[in-house]
């Protein structure tokens, strides 16, 4: 994907999900794509929860007006579009086939690579729209933890061969880039915020998990409130204390996102503001083992829970 | 004539229904669930501390509900002793999730199937909004683009709004609705730490610290939302029924009613709640329980037992199945279906009188509907519920932000036992949400949720009964058998969830 795909990218989801409040420079890199060379976004749930759909609809600064007047490059969601049925098909197949324009694909939610029956839309299994959509689509976003690395499907007991959407294209040999916008759910920042950077400067660093450095490089632990805590060895010995939540199983020194100088819903608070151990769900491993508990209660120590 | 309905969108995730109609009449309904994850399966094993959070993922719509009926639960199985602002904080988190949903659920999901959105173009007042929306909408229709407008064109064909004020009105108020939503989720996160999937809910309370500061924001958060309820929500609720007064006579489910009560009074699971539970048949209450309750299997999609109870329950996917035609379950109440959600919980707390607001605003909108109450199951009626859910949870939750003791602990001290079990039973938005543990060896040994819309949306059971939501669809009249507009807006009232009906 060169530049200019990267831009029209950035305008297809900022226009999605709507942008208000940017600064002026912002606004007039975007003022400067043609709004009738804009793609369209087709938005896809494979196994999904809709958390991440429901995370995008948090977002701060974009107006409701400003994402309805905008939705216009939403071609297709399933939660939002009025149309349904047949008609939803057949706007859905137009696009995949590749006789409505270009289009990106944005997926929620993970692809049941062993139990096709596991996820179907409309006549035909998701996995099929994938493959359909490898073809012609200008690029796609994984939106949340299940797209990009499986998630809680492909936790371990995983029935139905959960993958991600880079796995599913990889094991087929599909050379199209996924952006990884990882989060349990995924913070609507991330995802509107990874496509202005696209818009200013072009294609962002990605992190060696293909998402955006922007968000992504640092860990939880490096940026937390608590570090000072941590370095002064004031641990919180039982939930609800006060001090590093570390000895409680907080996994902020393995998770990459940005949360402790973001925070969420309306930078109102975040899980550590909360007292709540960071349970890793924007790294790549998120809930991923048995034996690897969220919480680790301080009177079970000698209890051989497995942490690493 | 066989039609699908599917992928049927404005709800939660993925939903066929297909429905047989002869003579401009639906004469059967399938409801298919058609998203599978196994969520009971990779919780076995676990540590059960694990499970608010991993059944949270099973919705990202409600999770707090999941969390909290997790939670209790996991106390049953602790025998935990939860401190009074520990069960507040539950219920501040809760009860402002029940606020957005209900707003998500009526402006962003049903709305467009009453409203007309093209009457934008006719619009010639002055807000700002509304012209940014008009002008818009106007140069989509100008653009020449193969599907302009959308998500909000194209549309099914139907009888739609012919009032501009009501258009409008309600138009603008879907614009509104988006940001009032988001401060509903503000509030539960300010004690739920984020929104969706909260990391702050624990069995015995929460994480976050009684502080002043908390109390007021939430309470200004909720305030402000409480009074959209009164001045936008309920209006527009009543004049959409005044506008469609036939939906008062259609998509009546054919069974009973279940509600296992929300917000507890007290710490003690067996409290006093804002909504009382109960089954309700044939007019008559009894009381809930859960050893009455069964899944039946054999139209759907695993090749586990069938009709066991919810402590025995099994899972084993079969997706090719002979005769099964949906991931959902078929949960029955003593061998019969029940209905869930906004209509049960107001009509069960109703008939037992347990809350007055609840029976003082029943009382007025039927009057001024001039319908009986219950009418209160039908299309309308589970709107008209969840506006007085709305109104009725808003007050409780600024009282009951006063009752946090800024001096007291938040959270029980949790010990994980060698073994035990427990029931945890909650109201989600959507309905009747029951969580089961069984701890064996500090793990989990057995998880089991029976969920919302497993019950509204389940297959046809072992004794070929139709699920709520399938009763309610069949003998309805079409008038236009590809669209069926009317059976979107019945699929629309349960508001459905299939992420949570599978899970």
């Amino acid at each position: 994907m060169d530049r200019r795909e990267f831009l029209k990218l950035g305008a297809t989801l900022s226009a999605a999900f709507g942008i208000l409040n940017l600064p002026k420079p912002v606004i007039a890199a975007l003022k400067k794509i043609d709004p009738k060379s804009i793609p369209k976004l087709i938005y896809l749930q494979g196994q999904s929860c809709s958390g991440c759909s429901v995370s995008l609809l948090q977002a701060g600064s974009p107006s409701p007006l400003t994402l309805i007047t905008n939705y216009s490059q939403l071609a297709f969601h399933a939660d939002l579009s009025a149309v349904s049925g047949k008609k939803a098909l057949d706007l859905i197949e137009k696009y995949i086939s590749g006789k409505a324009g270009d289009y990106y694909l944005a997926v929620e939610g993970a692809i049941p690579d062993k139990m096709p029956e596991a996820c179907i839309i409309g006549d035909k299994n998701f996995a099929q729209y994938l493959e359909a959509a490898a073809v012609t689509m200008s690029g796609a976003i994984a939106v949340g933890a299940c797209a990009s690395d499986g998630g809680i499907p492909a936790a371990e007991g995983n029935l139905t061969g959960a993958i991600s959407l880079r796995e599913y294209y990889k094991l087929r040999n599909v050379n199209k880039l996924v952006i990884n916008l990882r989060g349990c759910s995924v913070h609507p920042d991330w995802v509107w915020q990874t496509i202005i950077s696209l818009v200013k400067v072009g294609l962002p660093t990605l992190t060696d998990k293909g998402s955006p450095a922007l968000f992504y490089s640092r860990k939880i632990h490096e940026q937390c409130p608590k570090y000072h805590d941590f370095q002064q060895e004031i641990f919180a010995a039982k939930l609800g204390d006060q001090g590093c939540l570390f000895k409680l199983g907080c996994v902020g020194p393995d998770t990459a996102a940005d949360c402790p100088n973001r925070w969420w819903n309306n930078s109102r608070t975040w899980c550590v503001a909360a007292n709540a151990p960071c349970i890793g769900c924007a790294w790549p491993n998120f809930a991923r083992k048995k034996d690897f508990p969220f919480y680790r209660l301080i009177e079970q120590k000698q209890q051989s829970v497995k942490r690493r | 004539m066989k039609i699908n309905l599917g992928p049927l969108t404005r709800i939660e995730g993925h939903l066929n229904v297909e429905t047989t109609v002869e003579n401009n009449k639906i004469v059967d309904a399938q409801c298919m669930g058609e998203m599978f994850r196994g969520f009971e399966v990779f919780l076995q094993g676990r540590n059960p501390l694990d499970a608010q959070q991993i059944t949270q993922r099973i919705c990202g719509v409600c999770p707090y509900a999941h969390a909290i009926a997790s939670s209790y639960a996991q106390e049953r199985a602790y025998n935990l002793k939860v401190p009074p602002n520990g069960r507040i904080m539950h219920n501040l988190i809760q009860g402002a999730n029940h606020l957005y949903d209900y707003l998500l659920q009526f402006y962003q999901l049903a709305a467009l199937d009453f409203v007309d959105v093209t009457s934008i173009l006719q619009y010639k007042g002055k807000d700002a909004d509304l012209l940014t929306l008009k002008n818009w909408v106007q140069a989509e229709l100008a653009s020449g683009k193969a599907y302009p407008a959308a998500p909000f064109l194209p549309r099914l064909s139907g009888k739609y709004v012919n009032n501009a004020d009501l258009n409008i009105g309600a138009l603008k108020h879907y614009i509104e609705s988006m940001e009032i939503q988001k401060k509903a989720n503000e509030a539960a996160a300010i004690f739920g730490g984020k929104f969706p999937h909260s990391t702050s809910i624990f069995p015995g309370g929460c994480t976050q610290n009684a502080k002043i500061d908390l109390i007021a924001s939430y309470q200004s958060l909720i305030n402000e939302v409480r009074n959209f309820y009164h001045n936008k929500y309920i209006p527009d609720v009543l004049a959409i029924a005044k506008a469609f007064p036939e939906y008062w006579n259609i998509g009546a489910s054919k069974g009973g009613f279940l509600s296992y009560g929300l917000l507890p009074l007290s710490p003690e699971q067996n409290s006093k709640k804002v909504f009382s539970s109960g089954v309700l048949t044939d007019g008559e209450i009894s009381p809930v329980n859960f050893e009455l309750i069964t899944e039946d299997v054999k139209h759907a999609m695993y090749s586990s037992p069938s009709g066991l109870k919810v402590r025995d329950s099994t899972l084993t996917p079969s997706p090719k199945k002979s005769g099964a035609y949906s991931w959902i379950k078929a949960p029955r109440y003593q061998g019969h279906m029940v209905e869930v959600g906004s209509a049960a919980r107001i009509l069960v707390d109703y008939h037992q009188g347990n809350n007055a607001t609840v029976k003082q605003l029943v009382q007025k909108f039927a009057a001024q509907a001039g319908i009986p109450p219950s009418k209160i199951n039908s299309v309308l009626g589970r709107y008209l519920s969840r506006a007085i859910c709305g109104a009725v949870i808003a007050d409780f939750l600024l009282d009951e932000s006063e009752r946090i003791d800024l001096k007291g602990p938040t959270i029980a001290d949790i010990k994980i036992p060698s073994s035990g079990e427990g029931f945890g039973a909650t109201e989600a938005s959507r309905g009747a949400l029951l969580h089961y543990i069984r701890i064996k060896d500090q793990k989990i040994d057995r998880y089991e949720c029976v969920v919302p819309t497993t019950w509204n949306a389940s297959p046809r059971d072992d004794n070929d009964q139709p699920g709520a939501m399938e009763s309610a669809l069949i003998g309805t009249n079409v008038k236009d058998p590809e669209d069926q507009i009317e059976a979107i807006r019945i699929v629309h009232s349960f508001d459905p969830c299939i992420a949570c009906a599978v899970h």
